[in-house]
C-alpha cells in the first residue's frame, strides 16, 4: 500500500495558514508570483466607485492612504492605479499645506 | 480671461471671536467684489484639531470660501489681506476650474460610453457586416 505513504497535497480548505509557512520556507524569487497572484486581485478603489475628483478636503478619504508616520501609501500596497495615485498626491499635498494632514515625520 | 474657480481656505488663532471672522468673511468679499469677483461660498467649519502645531497653536478656525473671478490679481489681494490680518495664523488658495472642468469631462465620457455599450447589439452586428 504505497499510496498511503505518499505526501497528499495540500487540502484547499487549510489555505491561508499554509500558505504563509510555505512562502516563508520558499525563497523570495520563488514567492514572487504567489504574492503577485494574490495583489492581483486589488482593484483601485477610486476606478471602482468611479472618482473623477480627489477633494483634498475630504480627510476621511485620503486618511486610509496615510501611513503611521504620514507618508502616503504606495501604490503597489494600496492598488491605486497611476493616475488616481497622482490625483491623490496632489490632494495629499493641498491637505498637509493646510494642516489637515500631518506631513511625514522623520522620527 | 475665462472665470477663475478658487477654494480659499484660512486658519484663525483658536481664540478669535466669531465677530472678527465675520468681519475677514466680509474685508474678502469686497475685496473680490473690487477686483469683478464674488465669494460664491463661505463656510464656517469652526475650531479643528490641526495635524501639525501652526505658530504654537494645535487648533485652529477654519474658514472655507470659493472664490469665482477673472482677474489676476484678485486673488493676490486676497492673499495680502490675509497676510496682513492678525487673526490669521494660515491660508491656502488652490485653482480649481481646470480640475473641476476634467471631472465634467470624465463623467461625459463615460455617460457616452454607457449610452454605447446598451446599444451595443445592433452596432456590433454592422461592424460585423461592414467588415465582410
Ligand atoms: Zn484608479
Amino acid at each position: 500500500m504505497t499510496d498511503e505513504l505518499k505526501p497528499q497535497s495540500d487540502p484547499p480548505a487549510e489555505g491561508a495558514v499554509q500558505e504563509r509557512a510555505r512562502a516563508a520556507a520558499t525563497p523570495a524569487s520563488a514567492r514572487r508570483s504567489k504574492r503577485q497572484f494574490f495583489r492581483k486581485k486589488k482593484v483601485c478603489r477610486f476606478c471602482a466607485d468611479r472618482i473623477d475628483f480627489i477633494d483634498y478636503k475630504n480627510v476621511e478619504l485620503l486618511q486610509p492612504f496615510i501611513q503611521e508616520r504620514g507618508k502616503i501609501v504606495p501604490r503597489r500596497m494600496s492598488g491605486t492605479c497611476s493616475r488616481h495615485q497622482r490625483w491623490l498626491k496632489i490632494a495629499i499635498k493641498r491637505a498637509r499645506n493646510i494642516a489637515l494632514l500631518p506631513f511625514a515625520s522623520e522620527i | 480671461m475665462e472665470e477663475r474657480i478658487y477654494d480659499l481656505i484660512f486658519i484663525c488663532r483658536p481664540d478669535t471671536p466669531e465677530a472678527e471672522v465675520d468681519k475677514l468673511i466680509a474685508l474678502l468679499e469686497q475685496t473680490a467684489a473690487e477686483r469683478g469677483g464674488r465669494v460664491e461660498k463661505a463656510e464656517k467649519w469652526g475650531t479643528r484639531k490641526l495635524a501639525y502645531r501652526v505658530r504654537r497653536h494645535r487648533e485652529g478656525y477654519y474658514v472655507y470660501l470659493v472664490v469665482h473671478g477673472t482677474r489676476g490679481d484678485m486673488i493676490q489681494e486676497m492673499e495680502r489681506r490675509l497676510k496682513v490680518a492678525d487673526p490669521v495664523i494660515k491660508y491656502l488658495t488652490v485653482r480649481l476650474d481646470d480640475e473641476l472642468k476634467r471631472q465634467r469631462k470624465l463623467a461625459q465620457r463615460r455617460e457616452r460610453r454607457a449610452a454605447r455599450r446598451t446599444r451595443k447589439p445592433k452596432s456590433a452586428a454592422a461592424a460585423q457586416q461592414a467588415a465582410s
